[in-house]
């Protein structure tokens, strides 16, 4: 049986990544901006499980729970600050942010 | 032959709904994008052999954060969330050049390191016992540390939401009016 070799994961990892990275530079919302992120950090967990699966360790597993448990905090904490922004601001949109522009 | 069909079917649907995530402009197609994506990603940690992996992705990304995500959305008004113009347009053109070299740079970097990595010598002691077994005797003796870290790294983040997401005497309008 011929197993999925190491390429595959890191090209779906790239593309991946790529996709979040463009995510947040695109997106006006920051729900979606937040989500984007999420995608990127999937991407880097893909990569190190891949590599394990073909190296045959277990490391990189669980350098992935590390990620997912810091995903968890990051989208807690992001999530409050936009919860925040709108309730002193009412506005959810990154162009609307403008305080800091001369 | 079955673990490449088994893949590719993942790996496609991962990056159809990704893109769902990048390019829908209603906000609720796009979490339910993200949830595609997600459930799919944990196909794929399947497929590699990460089953404890795989499980907790499922746990703890489709149901907590996706609750988080939808819990949000329900804080932010309806017409707001459906505002049409949801991307930059232009500055994603002009970056997009920036994006490619990018990738180009984290191409080179993988092709490096897999012509340089070794090929599975330590797989025969893992085949022996359960994925589930070794991470977890892994986890608690080599990386004890950084589990302990990770655990206050929850409490900290944890402590901050709650203190950032809490009501305000007075909102913006009173402190410059």
């Amino acid at each position: 049986m011929k197993t999925v070799p190491l390429e595959a994961y890191l090209i779906l990892s790239l593309l991946l990544f790529g996709l979040g990275v463009f995510g947040m530079i695109v997106r006006r919302n920051l729900v979606a901006i937040l989500m984007s992120t999420e995608l990127a950090l999937n991407a880097v967990n893909i990569a190190f499980v891949g590599a394990d699966s073909h190296l045959g360790l277990v490391d990189g597993q669980i350098f992935a729970l590390f990620i997912i448990a810091l995903a968890a905090v990051e989208a807690a904490v992001g999530l409050g600050i936009i919860v925040a922004i709108f309730r002193l601001r009412k506005v959810e949109s990154s162009d609307e942010l403008t305080d800091m522009g001369g | 032959m079955m673990q490449w069909v088994a893949f590719l079917f993942f790996a496609s649907l991962t990056l159809l709904s990704a893109l769902g995530v990048v390019f829908l402009s209603n906000i609720i197609y796009v979490i339910l994008s993200l949830l595609s994506t997600l459930v799919m990603v944990a196909g794929i940690f399947f497929v590699a052999g990460a089953e404890l992996v795989g499980a907790l992705q499922l746990l703890i990304y489709t149901v907590a954060i996706a609750v988080f995500y939808v819990l949000v959305l329900t804080a932010v008004p309806w017409e707001k969330a459906l505002k049409k113009d949801s991307h930059y347009r232009i500055e994603g053109v002009l970056t997009f050049p920036i994006l490619l070299a990018f990738y180009l740079e984290i191409i080179l970097v993988f092709l490096i390191g897999v012509s340089v990595s070794p090929k599975g010598q330590i797989r025969e002691f893992i085949q022996n016992l359960g994925n589930t077994q070794v991470v977890g005797s892994i986890l608690f003796s080599k990386y004890f540390f950084a589990f302990e870290l990770v655990s206050l790294v929850l409490l900290v983040g944890m402590i901050g939401a709650v203190l950032i997401g809490r009501k305000e005497d007075k909102t913006y309008e009173d402190s410059t009016s």
